[in-house]
């Protein structure tokens, strides 16, 4: 199994939008996720989720990825 | 330390037999005048309860007040003015007017005849029995008089009658047997297991347990409800034959599960005889299972952990050193820690099994002093998720009811749940309500024991695929909208409207129905429909859940939609509905209530929540931390990355208890300083530096908090067997981190948590002396606690509908792993088995085995016994096999409770999403026959090996 942090957070983005997703509005999918990373995770989780934007193949879905981006927004970071 | 002197601990409505159990709280009272005396009691009050609550005590012997009058001894026997005869006092109820003699010459010629008969039978070695100073027969000898026994001894009896010792705990010895059915009636009434009979009849009759067995081939489940109802010694705890009678007790609350039974524990100077379940207990009602009742040698235990020791490397030998030795190392490491990776490289695990006020400091500590969130509790793995289903859709992080609001529900649902193994007092109370007629419905993979319960009237059993919950109770709302069932008015009035249509309009989608998700769950449609009309339409609707509902990757989905189909029916908010979580170990709703969770202060109030830290900060005196900290897999995953370091664990085993143990093993392995403060040396402290001996619920004063969110007192019974309570470690600590704490007793720490968790306001010592337990919230406008949630309204105003996708689980079945592994747990047992695999208990449950089902052991040549290898994607082991039809086909199924069997080196890391609370109850395995242990058993073993000669060591070099 894989242990590199990044892909972790990056598979436990998905798995959060993809709950989010279903039967919602896409910007309300962003908004939930969005706000569930601000919520739950940990200040260096968020650092290390934020910096994977600027890995293209990253491997966050599309909805994970506007989530994300929102969060570096609101925490000031520059958006990938 | 300061010792507070109880007096209230002790009621006397419970500490004497009333005979007869008292009728409904709310019926009509009646006045009668027992010779003489007059005295007003409810209607349905038997004679015999009524004049013993005069302090007029009529003699008695079949009758007990936990169980219904049964009128076959006739010792009771009174006479009523106007009436002929001589009626039975337990057995004839009350009436206005009714004028009692309880005693006169004819009452008394008419007792002694009686009790002469049974002393005719009846050995009189009373002054070397066992029940010598507690026995019912020998004092009613001597209440009615008896001087002498004309029917002599030589003729048949039942003296030379054989003993049966098969029970680890109790004895039984049919040569003092009375017959007067206590025993049956305690084991049909008050445990429901129906194990025992009368055999024969007239002079002929006997108890037998089973079909005429010994005890332990009967199924007799050891609750001990039989031994407590006896009168004479004929059932007897083999601890009193061994030690005589306690002289003194104290009332305090059982450690194992979420049940929280009240016990009086009987002790002889500071050593503990035998444990009584207190009849005054709100949660338990003077019932008990196995565990609690006898399984408390493990406090004794020689492999008890009685010195501190050290160590810098975890392949040195332990060094025992005195408390401030190892304090001062522990603290100079943290410190050096942090000072070369930062504040955040540090944390701790607060344990679900101390008690509140240790929880408390122990989160206190890492906020305060650690300086970061990096705070987490063994509840993650097991109820997380209802944390964040219920605070989502009800407002608040608790079960709603009562236990004893299941004896006024109409139908039952449990989901993911095995009460009568995980919760047995509770379990019995379900049983009651199930004999009386409710209806029960089982959504699980496994054909679970409530479904065999004796006398059952209606049962239904969704036996779904493991991982497809969301699905299913998707298609049981489905149904409840479908066909119109919803209680539209309760909708309205108490529930947010535009949640309510998104949901509604979600959930009506034709995906939903049960015909569309039959392929994915593998529950008949109209199963499904029938269920969800039988829970809709039942009056009042209950619904139960256990981990099976939580350790999913769709866990907290799920406890939303649980919440979604209650608040649709409108069974929230009253006696006899609700949701409510059966938590695991005895204090994870307090472990979480007192802020455990790395985002939430006590009290659930987020650290983001400027007013709320706020007051924290003042109150503590420092700054706090307003980002969230790590999770425990995200400390395991930081420490394996080296960005995570140090780690205090108190009262917890990750390493057995956590999912993919070669993870947690790598990640243990990787910190600079791990402490472990246990009792004994689990698995983590394998890996520790430090390791501080902890003290057993006997040891301390606390509180626990049970799955009805009950606060009950633990009451210190004897001295902590290494110097400290756990509360006093983690003081110490604080202080050697430079951050004093100034308790002197856990009363002000509880003082402190009220003043700073708005639910909690009203609690305190004094006040849970006086009322025995206390249900939060409790405050200002609760101030005697809340039994039942959400009467009027919810914390977050109206109750809101959330949306329950149904996400399929990545632990899929496929070509190399084609089966699916469940987990789950037994009677005997507790959680990682430390405490239970320490007393007699092992008798029942001494190894973990796969249960296959026999379809799937055939295709794979598998017989009963053989060794089967166990392989997931995260690795491999080696257990028995036991063929048994409870799965389905194509699920298998083991317990956890055996460290060697390493269960959870297969289950992966696999989440829920919300919470990260692991996927224990689905992991993808393919099984096979092997002939010897896995790799990683060979390992554990040598590790195991390795780690005991260091303790050895270490405890030669200490005497
Ligand atoms: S111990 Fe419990 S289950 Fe066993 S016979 Fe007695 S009452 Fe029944
Ligand atoms: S074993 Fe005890 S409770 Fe049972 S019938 Fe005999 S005397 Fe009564
Ligand atoms: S283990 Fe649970 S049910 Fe058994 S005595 Fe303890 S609290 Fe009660
Ligand atoms: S106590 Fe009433 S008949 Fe036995």
């Amino acid at each position: 199994m894989s242990h590199d942090q990044g892909q972790t957070l990056v598979n436990m983005v998905n798995q959060i939008a993809a709950n989010l997703s279903g039967g919602r509005e896409t910007a309300d999918t962003v908004e939930g996720v969005c706000s569930h990373l601000e919520k739950f995770w940990a200040r260096a989780m968020k650092q290390r989720i934020v910096a994977c934007l600027d890995e293209p193949d990253c491997g966050l879905e599309p909805l994970a990825r506007q989530a994300v981006a929102r969060l570096a927004e609101r925490r000031g970071a520059p958006a990938a | 330390m300061i010792q507070h002197f109880d007096p209230s601990q002790h009621d006397k409505a419970f500490s004497k037999d009333l005979g007869t159990p008292p009728p409904a709280a709310d019926a009509a009272p009646v006045s009668v005048e027992i010779d003489g005396v007059a005295i007003t009691v409810p209607e349905g009050t038997s004679v015999l309860r009524a004049a013993a609550l005069a302090d007029i005590n009529i003699p008695k012997l079949c009758a007990t007040d936990s169980l219904e009058a049964f009128g076959s001894c006739r010792l009771c026997a009174v006479q009523v003015e106007g009436k002929r005869g001589t009626p039975a006092a337990c057995t004839t109820p009350v009436a206005e007017g009714m004028k009692v003699t309880t005693q006169n010459e004819r009452l008394a010629r008419l007792r002694r005849n009686v009790m002469e008969l049974y002393i005719s039978d009846h050995p009189l070695d009373c002054l070397t029995c066992p029940a010598n100073g507690d026995c019912e027969l020998q004092d009613m000898a001597g209440a009615v008089g008896l001087r002498e026994v004309r029917y002599g001894f030589t003729g048949e009896n039942h003296l030379e009658a054989e003993k049966d010792h098969s029970n680890p705990y109790f004895s039984f010895d049919p040569s003092k047997c009375i017959v007067c059915s206590r025993c049956v009636r305690a084991c049909e009434e008050v445990q429901g297991t129906f194990a025992l009979t009368i055999d024969g009849r007239g002079f002929d009759s006997k108890v037998a347990a089973g079909q005429d067995e010994a005890f332990m081939g009967s199924e007799c489940v050891s609750c001990g409800a039989c031994v407590q109802a006896c009168p004479t010694s004929t059932l007897m705890e083999k601890s009193v034959i061994d030690s005589g009678q306690p002289e003194h007790s104290v009332i305090t609350t059982c450690a194992y599960c979420g049940v929280g039974c009240s016990f009086e524990a009987q002790m002889k100077g500071d050593k503990l005889i035998r444990m009584v379940p207190y009849k005054g207990g709100d949660a338990n009602h003077g019932h008990s299972c196995v565990k609690g009742r006898f399984a408390f040698g493990y406090a004794t235990h020689k492999d008890r952990i009685t010195t501190p020791m050290i160590r810098d490397a975890i392949d040195q030998p332990w060094r025992p050193v005195d408390w401030d030795e190892a304090i001062t190392f522990a603290a100079k490491r943290l410190r050096a820690i942090q000072s070369e990776h930062g504040r955040e490289s540090i944390g701790g695990i607060t344990s679900s099994r101390c008690t509140n006020e240790e929880t408390y400091l122990v989160q206190k500590l890492i906020r305060a002093a650690f300086g970061n969130n990096n705070t987490d509790t063994c509840a993650r793995v097991c109820h997380s998720p209802t944390g964040y289903g219920l605070k989502t859709t009800l407002g608040e992080s608790a079960g709603t009811q009562t236990f004893d609001s299941v004896m006024q529900a109409d139908t039952i649902i449990v989901i993911g749940a095995n009460p009568t193994d995980a919760h047995p007092v509770f379990g019995s109370l379900m049983r009651k309500r199930l004999r009386q007629g409710a209806s029960l419905i089982v959504a699980d993979p496994r054909r679970i024991d409530l479904l065999k319960t004796p006398h059952l009237e209606d049962a239904q059993h969704l036996p779904l695929r493991p991982g497809t919950n969301v699905a299913l109770i998707n298609a049981l709302a489905h149904v409840v909208i479908a066909e119109g069932l919803e209680d539209q008015d309760f909708i309205a009035s108490r529930c947010d409207t535009e949640a309510y249509r998104a949901w509604r309009d979600f959930i009506a989608e034709e995906r939903h129905s049960p015909e569309a998700s039959e392929a994915v769950t593998g529950v008949a449609a109209d199963a499904v429909r029938r269920a969800a009309r039988t829970y809709a339409t039942a009056g009042n609707g209950a619904i139960y859940y256990g981990l099976g509902v939580t350790e999913h990757s769709q866990g907290s989905t799920m406890v939303m939609g649980i919440a979604n189909l209650a608040l649709a029916t409108g069974n929230i908010g009253r006696e006899g509905v609700g949701v409510n979580p059966l938590r695991g170990q005895n204090n994870v709703q307090g472990s979480c209530d007192m802020g455990s969770f790395p985002h939430e202060l006590p009290g659930y109030q987020h650290v983001a929540d400027v007013t709320a830290r706020g007051r924290f900060e003042a109150a503590w005196g420092v700054e706090l931390d307003d980002e969230p900290g790590l999770r425990i897999p995200n400390m395991f995953d930081a420490a394996i990355e080296g960005s995570f370091k140090a780690l205090y664990v108190q009262g917890e085993d990750i390493a057995q208890s956590d999912p993919n143990t070669q993870h947690v093993e790598a990640a243990l392995s990787a910190l600079d300083c791990l402490i472990v403060q246990d009792i004994f040396l689990n698995e983590t402290a394998k890996y520790a530096h430090v390791l501080l001996p902890g003290s057993s619920f006997l040891e301390k004063d606390g509180t626990f908090t049970n799955a009805e969110r009950r606060i009950n007192r633990v009451r210190k019974v004897m001295p902590p067997l290494a110097g400290k309570a756990d509360w006093e470690v983690t003081v110490d600590l604080a202080r050697a981190l430079g951050y004093p704490m100034e308790y002197t007793h856990p009363s002000e720490i509880m003082d402190e948590i009220a003043t700073l968790t708005p639910s909690f306001a009203g609690v305190s010592y004094q006040k849970l002396d006086e009322r025995g337990s206390l249900q939060w919230p409790c405050n200002a406008e609760h101030p005697i606690g809340t039994p039942t949630m959400h009467e009027v309204d919810f914390p977050i105003g109206r109750g809101r509908f959330a949306i329950t996708e149904y996400v399929a689980t990545e632990e899929r079945s496929n070509r190399r792993f084609p089966l699916l592994l469940t987990t789950g747990r037994i009677l005997s047992q507790y959680n990682v088995g430390a405490q239970t695999r320490r007393t007699d208990n092992q008798v029942w449950h001494d190894e973990d085995v796969l249960e296959v089902h026999p379809s799937d052991a055939e295709v794979r040549g598998i017989k009963d016994g053989d060794w089967l290898g166990i392989t997931s994607r995260a690795g491999q082991t080696v257990l028995r096999a036991r063929l048994s039809e409870r799965m389905q086909p194509g699920v298998v199924y083991t317990t956890f409770h055996h460290p060697g069997s390493g269960a959870n080196v297969i289950t992966t890391d696999s989440s829920d999403w919300a919470t990260n609370c692991p996927e224990y109850k689905v992991t993808a395995v393919q099984v096979e026959k092997v002939s010897r242990p896995s790799e990683w058993q060979r390992r554990f073993d040598e590790v195991d090996r390795a780690q005991r000669e260091h303790l050895a060591t270490a405890r030669e070099a200490a005497s």
